[in-house]
């Protein structure tokens, strides 16, 4: 596949991302009917896009054509973990998430130029320039003297995930409180859907995708209902980089079935307009998400000092 | 209603207890007990992160500060030697830490125990604590070091890595154990009597429970036993492995389809990082995945190699469950996580038990042993491609895996343990006569005689 025609796909699969979105928001089951011409309204582009995102999904069994024409829905959207092929979970053949990879597993230094990357991957210089633009959109990467660039190592390193966990604490509980927070009932009705899935699930079967997914999209409601446009770009940025970030590290699925019950309960107050409470558990929330195990033990070894490695 | 039984474990502060303690207490809640984990000092946040209440011995601020430049300094020669060489320089100095703590942690275990009146008491360590002896509640000991903890004529020496066929290398190491821990001993025999305890044989840190004991060797490593250990009180778990969530490998830049390989030398073993560089290098030019748990060090690493993945944490039984080959340090974890998933192992030991295991993995025919710093490129690459091809060893390895499964270590061991909380609780075996228990929480209690272990299996000191 050309890299022009994988980019195309990946537009129709986030914009197939997004319809599936728009369902769930509008409470939308299986058998509901999906109006092509209200879809490009909503998304602001035109039917043709529209056309090839449902058939996305129709590949991938989450609609059906319908008889008379057009689509409907054929499983939930509640409960439907991201579509694979997104921007963000492509990765596998991209540059971008190759750089990205690489970088945090130490096998590519900071300092790149095009050639060096191009060699590495066999791929046109123009591919490479194309992801080293989004890389630097993604504020993952910025130009340096000459042809240099310069890959921001803090962001992919083993003290990214604890950095970011400090940021998330100063700035989260505080977009909850900001005096024009807005909230997205449509969205929060739906997100309380999906959470309710996954609360539903035992650890044998609960669904790791679909809780990341959740967790995502909570985390972004936050964001974009603060109704501080600076505050919400760097979290709506920050969110973004870290789903991109391979160094992504590991819970346990105790403490992932945990974190969506204290998403349920800020969600639960942030729609009661209890954002002080909202904002409170979200500092816990925060915390209990790090974990604190020691960096080194062993027998007759000296009490060790912390490592958050999550 | 009956009230939930309150199971307190205290593991030992080091992660191969650790977990094993983790895999147990996730089939105690399952069984609608409620675990709750005792924490050494400085070592907590393990167990809450499977969602198990920790509570700490003491403060963190109450430690000294670690200086861990020196303790890498004076240990990593130590790590060279060999296990005889290594009772000087290691396992004499680790016994009086281990006494040191024993003896610093009495008082707030005590205190702890009291305010969680738990219904029994599971203790994985290598020394005794009086406060749980003491505490008019069953206990039961978990044995996660290697079956040589529990010492026999026809075992080798505890941590002497001997052969299974005695020679004189047994008597010699012994000697040499009993004199070098001989002042641990002393210092620790004088605590237990004061805490109205009877001092143990010489050599010998932690007496089996009275009540049961849990010994995690499967059969195909076991050894055989001069004194057959009543089976009422030792009972063999065949492993004792958690449950993680499933692993997904990381996309590597080259050999994604290959076979995979863990190397994981627990979070000490990750010291040396000039060794695991030089690991790091014979495996860029295998057609193999390697993951490499670096620990605390994985930022050490650059020009990591394509097929290579290093991190500094892995969900190791999910990650072992894939993999075709673990390279470890013979920690007894890591090696029936092997066993227990059908998994060759090429066991590189630096201390303890790990020696033990490594020469086991050898006599059973379960993987190799090879020195941890004694082997050339060509030798690493033979032993890696050699057990990577050895189909009839991965036969015979798969076969026993199924039966470790079924076997179901950790739901044996909860169900055992909560049996135990049934039983009446033990006089512990009192100091000479004229001293008294230091906690009075035992007396006038009904003295029902408690079970017996096999005594003769302290006759012989390691």
């Amino acid at each position: 596949m050309s890299s022009e025609t994988r980019r195309t796909n990946h537009r129709h699969v986030e914009l197939a991302q997004k319809i599936l979105e728009i369902a769930s928001e509008r409470g939308m089951r299986p058998g509901d009917r999906l109006a092509e011409q209200a879809l490009a309204s909503l998304c602001n582009v035109s039917r043709t896009p529209i056309r090839k995102a449902l058939q996305v999904l129709l590949e991938r069994g989450v609609v059906t054509t319908e008889a008379e024409g057009g689509y409907a829905l054929s499983a939930d959207p509640a409960t439907m973990p991201r579509l694979e092929g997104t921007a963000e979970n492509e990765g596998e053949s991209d540059v971008y998430a190759a750089i990205l990879r690489d970088l945090a597993a130490g096998r590519i230094s900071d300092q790149q130029t095009v050639a060096s990357l191009q060699r590495r991957y066999a791929v046109s210089r123009q591919t490479v320039q194309n992801a080293m633009m989004k890389l630097a959109d993604d504020n993952l990467a910025e130009r340096a003297a000459g042809q240099q660039w310069v890959l921001k190592q803090f962001a992919v390193s083993s003290d990214a995930i604890a950095k970011s966990y400090e940021f998330r604490l100063a700035t989260e509980p505080l977009a909850l409180t900001m005096p024009d927070f807005k909230r997205d009932i449509p969205a929060i009705v739906s997100l309380r859907q999906s959470m309710l899935i996954l609360r539903s699930m035992s650890e044998a079967s609960f669904d790791q995708k679909l809780f990341e997914r959740t967790d995502f999209d909570f985390h972004m409601l936050i964001a974009k209902s603060c109704g501080n446009p600076f505050m919400s770009e760097a979290l709506i940025n920050h969110h973004r980089r870290r789903r991109s970030s391979p160094t992504a590290g590991h819970a346990n699925l105790f403490r992932l079935m945990q974190s969506n019950l204290e998403h349920m309960q800020i969600l639960e107050h942030v729609e009661r307009g209890q954002m002080e409470l909202a904002a409170d558990l979200m500092r816990v929330h925060i915390q209990l998400s790090q974990s604190q195990r020691p960096r080194l033990a062993g027998r007759g070894v000296p009490p060790a000092f912390k490592l958050v490695s999550r | 209603m009956t009230p939930a039984k309150t199971i307190a474990l205290f593991p030992e502060a080091s992660y191969g207890a650790a977990l094993n303690c983790i895999g147990i207490a996730q089939e105690l809640r399952r069984l609608g007990a409620t675990p709750v984990f005792i924490c050494h000092p400085g070592f907590s946040g393990i167990f809450s992160d499977y969602g198990f209440a920790e509570y700490q011995l003491g403060e963190d601020t109450s430690a000294p500060a670690t200086d861990w430049n020196d303790f890498i300094e004076r240990h990593q020669d130590a790590f060279r030697q060999s296990p005889f060489d290594q009772l000087e320089s290691y396992v004499g100095p680790t016994w009086d830490a281990i006494v040191d703590t024993a003896i610093r942690v009495e008082e707030p275990l005590r205190k702890l125990i009291a305010r969680l009146q738990p219904d029994a008491i599971v203790l994985d360590n290598v020394v005794m604590f009086p406060a749980i002896a003491n505490a008019g509640v069953p206990w039961v000991r978990v044995v996660s070091c290697a079956e040589t903890e529990i010492p026999d004529p026809l075992v080798p020496p505890y941590l002497s890595g001997c052969t299974e066929t005695p020679s004189e290398d047994w008597e010699r190491f012994s000697e040499r154990y009993r004199a070098v821990t001989a002042s641990a001993h002393r210092r620790f025999s004088g605590f237990l009597t004061q805490s109205g305890l009877r001092p143990p044989p010489p050599s010998i840190f932690l007496e089996p429970s009275p009540y049961l004991n849990l010994l995690l060797a499967p059969e195909i490593i076991r050894h055989e036993r001069r004194n057959r250990l009543d089976e009422e009180l030792f009972q063999f778990l065949d492993g004792c492995v958690r449950h993680e969530a499933p692993y997904m490998p990381p996309r590597f830049a080259s050999h994604n389809e290959a076979p995979l390989a863990l190397i994981s030398f627990g979070s000490l073993g990750a010291m040396d990082v000039a060794m695991m560089k030089r690991m790091i290098e014979t495996f860029s030019k295998l057609p193999y995945r390697f993951l490499v748990n670096a620990g605390h060090w994985r930022d050490e690493y650059r020009d990591v190699p394509d097929n290579v993945f290093i991190d500094a944490w892995f969900p190791q039984p999910s990650v072992v469950e894939q993999a075709s080959l673990f390279i470890h340090h013979g920690g007894n974890n890591s090696f029936c996580e092997a066993l227990y998933f059908g998994v060759p192992s090429i066991v590189m030991p630096y201390c303890w038990d790990g020696h033990d295991n490594a020469k086991r993995t050898e006599e059973t025919g379960v993987g190799l042993h090879l020195d941890r710093y004694g082997w050339s490129e060509d030798e690493l690459t033979y032993a890696i491609t050699s057990l990577m091809n050895d189909a009839a060893m991965r036969a015979r390895l798969k076969d026993n895996a199924v039966k470790m499964q079924e076997a179901a270590g950790v739901k044996r061991a909860a169900e055992a343990i909560l049996k135990t909380t049934q039983k009446r609780p033990a006089i512990p075996p009192s100091a000479p006569s004229g001293i008294s228990p230091s906690s009075g929480e035992i007396a006038g209690r009904d003295p029902s005689p408690p079970p017996t272990p096999t005594r003769e299996n302290n006759d012989l000191p390691p």
